[in-house]
């Protein structure tokens, strides 16, 4: 019983949430310093998981070969560690901007529930688990986004909804198909077809089980052509955005294409089934195409979320092309986007409470209003195009590596156009935020009451960048993290 | 008097009852009778279902006349499940009429009300147990004839037209299966299933024909009363206009009761082993499959509340003769599991409907904005229950759509996992904006009606039902065994 402490930064979130909704606090102040508390508590809750590794927590059956069940292997703690960090990190930038978006209560109550859920999604210990947690994922989230209650928010509310469920109909489908075979879907290192792997297996069948299940989860993690609901959804308040579709929704869905792609199907499979050629291409055209758009668009956080798509390409190239550096690089990538992101977005947040600006063109100048918030701006654009000697500079490398160690050329050649896309699309906002122009003048007029953003904002922005530098100097550790989780899932 | 005695006892029960609730001048009265009813059925099918469970199938012999002469009924672990399910449904939404019925039918007819459905569930009952397929034919009338009542007792111009839909596709329907009776009586000489089976084993390579015939017979006239695709005319009329608790009966109860009777006269009385019953799989299949894609489509349009849900009936009835379609008894299994499932889930939405209609006073969707704010408590249970329809994991909806997708799997026919799969996500296009409009939008009337709304006997029979709701969700497993082990 002693293994139950495996539920335990399950339901405490939810614990959270509803005290939220129920309890009323004397002061708004009371409440968040509870919250940002208790959150943080999930975080260490989350770092003693690191005791359970490699046990299970069984929790009930649906019949007599698929169980739910958690477990906690070395991928669901990378993935739990980051997310809940992450997710203090935004509380802690919530609680000051929410209080202009209103609703805080249902916010709080929807936030949290989220955690948990994204918490569920990591130690989830089979394939059928999983969907579960992945399916209440899209309805906890889905009052997040329509947030506002605007027209524009409930219609981008429905289009979320749609995509996710079609997305979850190709999951199940998927999944579905894979019991008739296998009769198990536990998440297993050596892949759940185990021995059973002979010369006879029905290649196309699997190719479209492999295919389906991983649309599936890409749907979530904004894969072309299903990526339409990510742009979107940028009408929900900022650590909405940034928390959910920069790191737990999207990052959830490629938690889910690493757990079918290396611990249902395997590398050595999935090979054999030719079924990565298809994947590829969808790969290759959602990174161009997420920057080339980012390109077009004025609107800073439509923009960062094109970025977003583009960035999430890289990510999925990694667990693709099925070798040791690629994992490595896309792991790599899949945290440093997370940590580059949320800054951006937090910086996109601060702007717009400030001077009430969403567009690029209008916020010329505010650079010197608000030097703090666009230094960090800067840093983390100059990561996210991969400048040495920052973070995003070292999961390029080891992506371009795992390029080559395909004999996937392309790729790389794919990677340095978008790298340099990246770099068109962000640095000009830099620029344009401190560089003054001729219309200066009229600029220095409206952005005279701008300053910077208040201290709980500011604070989780400066804080973030400086993780973003360290991991920029020293990724050594959790590259060797990273490693040992590679070196179990991919023996060639 | 043993355990043996309990189904008799339990129609019995409901009939005299309801006979005597009647007599009484006061409303009251009457209520209280039918309460105590469903109470005892509930308790008698418990016992009925503990004792199936453990002692396997038997035979009751009505009057203690053996089989050519009387009446048999036959009670298994499906027969119980199902007599338990109904008399807990019959109880809860029993309870949840209390108060809403003088909202909505005159005070001098809610004593009839109750008569009608002791009656009702009476027959209900009986057609479940018989083994007599005349006695079957017996009990439908007398359960046709009661749901009418309960549709029409609300005396609106709508009713009377819905009634009378109701009532001539029944009798169609009725007629069809007397008509389907006399070919096999003409051929067997008999009226007891069994017996007919075991004449039927002897005879049908002479009479093919006529028990092809016989078959479709069937088939059309218990289609009708359970609402196979394209015989289902009558059902949205009556289901969205009949009060609320009317409605959670017929589209919970009542179709469910003639699919089990059709289930009982292949299997049972027939016999699928014949090739000209065979046939019939393939019909339901198709039937099923359309049922499920056009009831989900037709609910779509609707623009009021009521009739989108009794739409949705259609759609989930699609899914019961699917199941059966698939022709082996596991699917057949699954399809008793999505009827407990839906008798639950589309209880507790007619229920939350019904609720929301009598406080906004206004049928249609789209004045529900907002009406979660008044009515917490039935806005989530609505919710739940759509949310088993849509498929979420571990709700009974889901489970069904599970099983169902993978027994069609199996036999690779792909095309039916899709409709299966499509089908529920056609579900979620239109109870999620339900849902949304209830939850996120505001009302356009002022903030002074946004409180909260409680009244415990509406609140407590829905939050029961969600408990059952989740519950039958997780404990699939043992429910499926329940009926795979009575076979």
């Amino acid at each position: 019983m002693e293994n139950l402490y495996i539920l335990v930064p399950i339901v405490f979130p939810f614990i959270i949430a509803f005290m939220v909704l129920l309890r009323s606090f004397d002061t708004r102040v009371l409440r968040n310093i509870m919250v940002v508390t208790l959150v943080l508590c999930n975080f260490f809750l989350v770092l003693l998981l690191g005791k359970f590794q490699g046990q299970e927590l069984f929790l009930m059956s649906f019949n007599e070969n698929i169980n739910l069940f958690l477990k906690v292997d070395k991928f669901a703690i990378f993935f739990a560690t980051m997310a809940s960090f992450l997710w203090s990190i935004a509380t802690v930038y919530s609680t000051k901007y929410m209080e202009h978006e209103g609703r805080e209560k249902a916010f709080f109550f929807f936030y949290m529930t989220t955690l948990g859920i994204t918490m569920g999604i990591a130690l989830s210990g089979s394939l059928f688990t999983l969907y579960m947690f992945y399916e209440l994922l899209t309805l906890s989230t889905y009052p997040l986004v329509i947030h506002s209650r605007t027209d524009a928010a409930l219609s981008s509310g429905i289009k979320y909804l749609v995509y996710s469920f079609i997305g979850a109909t190709f999951i199940i489908t998927g999944m579905i198909l894979l019991y008739q075979y296998t009769n198990t879907l536990d998440f297993s290192p050596m892949g759940i077809f185990g021995e059973n792997l002979s010369a006879d297996i029905e290649k196309k069948k699997l190719m479209a089980i492999y295919v389906l299940l991983f649309l599936g989860f890409g749907v979530k993690a904004a894969l072309a052509p299903f990526h339409a609901w990510l742009p979107n959804a940028m009408v929900a308040p900022t650590p909405v955005s940034a928390l959910l579709h920069a790191v737990a929704v999207v990052k959830s869905g490629i938690f889910g294409l690493v757990r079918i792609s290396y611990f249902i199907f395997t590398p050595v499979l999935i090979s054999v089934i030719e079924a990565d050629v298809f994947i590829n291409i969808l790969i290759g055209i959602t990174i161009l195409m997420g920057s080339i758009l980012a390109l077009h668009h004025d609107n800073l956080k439509k923009r960062l979320a094109y970025s977003t798509i583009s960035q999430l390409g890289y990510i999925i190239l990694g667990i693709s092309l099925l070798n040791h550096n690629a994992f490595i690089g896309g792991m790599l990538h899949l945290i440093n986007h997370a940590f580059i992101k949320i800054v951006l977005f937090f910086c996109a947040g601060s702007i717009y409470l400030a001077s009430g600006k969403t567009k690029i063109s209008e916020i010329r100048g505010i650079g010197r209003k608000m030097p703090v918030t666009m230094i960090c701006f800067a840093i983390a654009s100059f990561s996210l195009v991969g400048i040495p000697p920052t973070n995003g500079f070292v999961s390029k490398w080891y992506l371009a590596l795992g390029g080559l160690e395909g004999n996937k050329l392309l790729f790389v050649i794919i990677l340095l156009i978008s790298a340099f896309l990246t770099a068109a699309y962000l640095l000009p906002i830099v620029v344009t935020a401190f560089l003054p122009a001729k219309e200066m003048d009229h600029n220095l007029e409206e952005f005279k009451d701008v300053k910077e953003s208040p201290f709980p904002m500011i604070y989780s922005i400066v804080l973030l960048t400086i993780i973003v530098l360290i991991l920029g100097i020293f990724p050594n550790p959790i590259i060797s993290f990273i490693d040992e989780i590679a070196s179990n899932i991919i023996w060639r | 008097m043993g355990i043996n005695s309990f189904p008799l006892l339990m129609i019995l029960i409901s009939y005299i009852l309801g006979f005597l609730g009647i007599l009484f001048y006061k409303n009251n009265i009457s209520r209280a009778i039918s309460t105590i009813t469903s109470i005892i059925l509930v308790i008698l099918s418990g016992f009925l279902l503990k004792y199936t469970i453990s002692n396997g199938e038997f035979i009751y012999n009505a009057g203690h006349y053996t089989a050519p002469w009387g009446i048999e009924l036959l009670i298994g672990n499906t027969e119980a499940v199902f007599a338990f399910l109904f008399s807990i449904i019959f109880f809860i939404v029993n309870w949840y009429s209390f108060d809403s019925l003088k909202k909505e039918i005159e005070y001098k007819r809610i004593k009839i009300y109750y008569f009608l459905t002791n009656i009702l569930i009476g027959s209900l009952l009986g057609v479940i147990f018989t083994n007599d397929i005349f006695n079957s034919y017996v009990f439908i009338e007398i359960g046709t004839l009661a749901s009418c009542g309960i549709i029409v007792i609300k005396n609106k111009r709508d009713n009377f037209l819905a009634t009378l839909k109701y009532l001539v596709l029944s009798s169609l329907g009725s007629g069809l299966f007397l008509m389907g009776i006399a070919f096999l009586f003409s051929i067997t000489g008999n009226l007891n299933m069994s017996a007919i089976h075991r004449e039927v084993m002897n005879n049908h390579n002479t009479y093919t024909q006529v028990i092809l015939v016989s078959t479709a017979l069937f088939t059309i006239g218990l289609g009708i009363k359970s609402a196979l695709f394209p015989v289902h005319t009558w059902l949205p009329d009556g289901h969205s206009s009949a009060p609320t608790t009317s409605s959670a009966l017929l589209s919970g109860l009542v179709i469910k009761a003639f699919f089990y009777l059709y289930v009982k006269i292949i299997y049972r009385t027939l016999g699928v082993e014949l090739l000209e019953v065979q046939y019939i799989f393939k019909v339901l299949l198709v039937l099923g499959s359309l049922g499920m894609i056009m009831g989900s489509i037709l609910a779509i349009t609707q623009s009021e509340l009521k009739r989108t849900i009794a739409y949705s009936t259609i759609a989930q009835m699609g899914y019961v003769f699917f199941g059966m379609g698939l022709g082996n008894k596991i699917g057949l299994v699954f399809a008793y599991y999505h009827i407990i499932a839906h008798a639950l889930a589309k209880s507790i939405l007619f229920l939350s409907a019904g609720a929301i209609v009598n406080e906004n006073g206004n049928k249609y969707i789209n004045r529900v904005n907002g009406i979660g704010k008044r009515l917490p408590i039935e806005l989530f249970a609505f919710t739940l229950a759509s949310l088993s329809m849509v498929g979420i994991p571990m709700l009974p909806g889901f489970v069904s759509k599970w099983n169902l997708a993978s027994e069609a799997a199996k036999t690779n026919s792909y095309f039916l996992v899709a409709i299966v799969l499509i089908s529920g996500l056609l579900n979620a296009f239109y109870y999620f904006p339900i849902v949304v409009r209830a939850f996120f939008m505001d009302s356009e009337k002022e903030k002074s009606d946004t409180k909260p709304l409680f009244n415990i006997n509406r609140a407590l029979p829905i939050i029961l039902l969600s408990i059952g709701l989740v519950y039958v969700g997780i404990n699939s497993e043992k429910i499926i065994n329940i009926f795979l082990s009575g076979f």
